[in-house]
């Protein structure tokens, strides 16, 4: 008797794909909230600063200072908030968020400059925020060096240094949106691996599955096509994921879409495996709910590269990375859009999901048949 | 009417403890993200690594792996005989970045007439630890440069010397921006899924028929399944404020009560929301898909990563509505800036208003969902 019988692994297909569409709002929340999140989540990473709000405390009051003043804010990035009168008033407007960050600018600032000595100005930023605080600045930096050229004691030497060009590939003007919407893909297909594993225990709690176990329909059919069932509909989400990330942000997509959806699937098969391995340890679905938030979907936020490459995180979690197919898909995902990668480049990252994807479906079909003896 | 809310209050904590798997996670989970947490950001970002083409072969290249490699951000682990194979290091992502070294640069190094041209590559797929490498090696092959023109006694000094100062976290420790957003996060968490389940699960297994033939009102029930939420909040809250403070070591330099206080009305507020969801939801696969899809979105509107002022317009005066936006700056305030309800009253008031708008929509959601 072959294990898995097509005839009733279609009957639970076609049971589960009723299922979904019957109940229009599960149809909508698995399908289109990825392309949702999507849009939205994209905007945790707007790391490229608007506007910087600053507070002047400007003890020289010089023509000079005020040219200062008045270049690094030519742009419109930079705004003059207020004139501050001391370090209290800048205190009291970074704590009400008023302004970004403090300038003081020394007595004699104009005179010394002029006399070629070298002046100190003091930024004051706030540290509550310190990667906005650092970009701040930076582009403060650069402005002060563009208006201190004009008072170098002598213009560099023409020759004999050393030029440095730098090159950014695959993402040239280095934007992080289009490199966070590729990683944020993996984040957001995690939404139909959890209403599979809801799904699965909702059975359970609502005592339906006595029903099914009832049939002659064997533990195996029933796992397999649970599986397809949300497997399906994860492409149709991940087909609008992939329209939202090229039509509406733009992000390049210089690889093969037949690649992408193949890679896709794999990756699905891989995070549903794990969805069936916990409901099979859990009875209510908030349990579910509770495990697959700790287990799956947080470190795939955290620790899986999208922020931070995983080479460069401790060895223990750099193991537990490499454990979520969360991590191998936020590589293949960028490798696909911005790196043009095909399937030999990526076969270290799909080997790895394909072990998952099969490991999560057999040991679960062990675990199984167990409980339905 | 107060010990019709207590029966239905004791029967709620009776099904919560019941669950042991349940329990456990919700006291797990925060302490299992907070560590999360502190290893994704709590070291700077370092070792990403660097791959070298050398097709001078000289001390010069030495010197500069040796300044490439001094930086605390990247480590040198590769060299490579020509552009394809860094290509196909890049491709792969075993390199983050690299360095190409041309042919002659010792020479020209040494000829004042001439530039040497040094290039770097860099892995633009992930724009953080590209703009962090780019960053770090531009400036140890600055410091090169510039060491190589004081050993011909050329010095450079810059005219204005702009010097910092960081306020409230003089280390720019990371930990201190993101963990105290974590404990707001968490609480958050917790709160919603605990409020948000409550009903869906009743009307699921068909309970709430029960619940609303006994002489409970509506209020009642919405009353006495928000008690035991308050309760799992706040006491999620002081565990993790407890972690954070007394094993992340981040400073509390305001008051806790006012804190907690101001907690307490967040938490109200975010009860509100779950027993809206818990309201139109009609099974609790249902609800948990909106929590997270909810929980998203207020990550985004929250300046939980990024400032809200760097969103778009539209999406700054959104924020303003959320509760968790406020809540974020409160808790910053208070631990890192010891700031007092003189400054804080605005935000105070705008919890309390929303949370008061959220609860008077949820409950009337309730009431027309329960007829």
């Amino acid at each position: 008797m072959p294990l898995v019988s097509a005839r009733r692994t279609l009957a639970i297909l076609r049971k589960e794909f009723r299922h979904i569409r019957r109940d229009l709002r599960l149809l909508l929340l698995v399908t289109v909230s990825p392309a949702l999140l999507l849009l939205t989540l994209s905007n945790i990473f707007a790391f490229d600063v608007q506007q910087v709000d600053i507070a002047v405390w400007n003890l020289d009051r010089s023509p000079v200072s005020r040219q200062y003043v008045a270049a690094l804010t030519a742009d419109g990035d930079f705004y003059v908030e207020a004139q501050a009168a001391s370090y209290a008033d800048i205190d009291r407007w970074l704590m009400s968020g008023r302004v970004d960050i403090g300038l003081v600018i020394p007595r004699q600032f104009g005179a010394d400059l002029q006399a070629g000595h070298p002046v100190e100005v003091q930024a004051i930023l706030d540290g509550t925020e310190p990667l906005a605080a650092n970009q701040t600045a930076f582009a403060l930096r650069q402005r002060t060096m563009a208006f201190a050229e004009q008072f170098s004691a002598e213009p560099s030497p023409a020759g004999g240094g050393l030029e440095v060009r730098s090159e950014v590939w695959y993402n040239r003007s280095l934007e992080s949106l289009l490199s966070m919407v590729p990683g944020l893909v993996a984040i957001v297909l995690c939404m139909p691996t959890l209403a599979l594993a809801l799904a699965l225990t909702r059975e359970k709690e609502t005592g339906s599955f006595e029903g099914l176990i009832a049939t002659p329909v064997r533990g195996s059919e029933y796992l397999v096509g649970k599986l397809i069932a949300y497997v399906g509909s994860g492409l149709a989400s991940a087909l609008l994921v992939w329209l939202v990330a090229v039509l509406y942000f733009r992000v390049p997509f210089r690889g093969s879409f037949p690649v992408y959806l193949l890679l896709a699937a794999i990756y699905l098969m891989a995070s549903m495996g794990f969805s069936l391995i916990i409901a099979n340890f859990v009875r209510t679905q908030q349990t579910a709910m509770f495990l697959v938030l700790v287990v799956f979907f947080i470190p795939s936020f955290f620790i899986a590269g999208l922020i931070t490459p995983v080479e460069t995180n401790t060895l223990g979690s750099r193991l537990v990375a490499y454990s979520l197919p969360a991590t191998h898909f936020i590589a293949i995902s960028r490798g696909v859009f911005l790196k043009g990668l095909g399937l030999t480049s990526l076969e270290l990252k799909i080997l790895p999901l394909l072990a998952m994807g099969a490991g999560g479906l057999l040991i679960s079909l062990m675990l199984f048949r167990k409980r339905l003896r | 009417m107060l010990t019709r809310i207590w029966n239905l209050v004791w029967k709620e904590v009776i099904q919560f403890t019941r669950d042991r798997v349940m329990t456990t996670f919700i006291f797990l989970l925060p302490l299992v993200q907070l560590v999360l947490l502190a290893q994704a950001s709590g070291q700077r970002i370092g070792d990403l690594r660097v791959a070298i083409l050398d097709m001078d072969h000289s001390a010069a290249t030495r010197q500069i792996v040796a300044r490439l490699d001094n930086r605390e951000e990247l480590t040198v682990r590769t060299f490579v005989d020509d552009e394809e194979e860094l290509r196909d290091l890049l491709d792969r992502g075993t390199a983050d970045l690299g360095v190409i070294i041309p042919e002659g640069l010792s020479e020209e190094l040494s000829d004042p007439a001439r530039t040497a041209q040094v290039q770097i590559v860099v892995d633009g797929s992930n724009s953080i630890a590209a703009s962090i490498a780019l960053g770090a090696a531009s400036e140890a092959l600055a410091s090169f440069g510039q060491a190589r023109m004081e050993e011909r006694g050329l010095t450079v000094t810059a005219p204005i010397d702009l010097r910092t100062v960081t306020y409230y976290n003089p280390t720019q420790n990371l930990l201190h921006f993101s963990i105290p957003a974590q404990v707001g996060f968490i609480t958050y968490q917790i709160t919603l899924a605990v409020a948000s389940l409550g009903l869906a699960r009743e009307r699921e297994l068909g309970t709430l028929e029960q619940l609303i033939v006994t002489p409970l009102s509506r209020l009642e029930v919405v009353v006495g399944k928000a008690i035991p939420a308050l309760g799992i909040g706040a006491a999620n809250f002081l565990l993790v404020m407890a972690v954070t403070v007394y094993y992340f070591q981040i400073p509390l330099r305001g008051s806790f009560l006012l804190l907690f206080g101001i907690t307490l009305l967040f938490i109200l507020a975010e009860i509100g929301w779950g027993v809206l969801i818990s309201a139109i939801s009609r099974t609790q696969q249902q609800a948990i898909l909106l929590v997270f899809i909810l929980a998203l979105l207020d990550m985004t509107f929250s300046g939980y990563m990024v400032p809200v002022k760097n969103l778009p317009l539209a999406l700054q005066w959104i924020a303003q509505v959320v509760p968790m936006y406020h809540y974020l700056n409160v808790i910053r305030a208070v631990m890192l800036q010891g700031a007092t309800l003189a400054t804080l009253w605005p935000r105070a008031l705008a919890l309390a208003g929303l949370g008061l708008a959220i609860l008077s929509v949820a409950i009337r959601g309730v009431s027309q969902r329960l007829d």
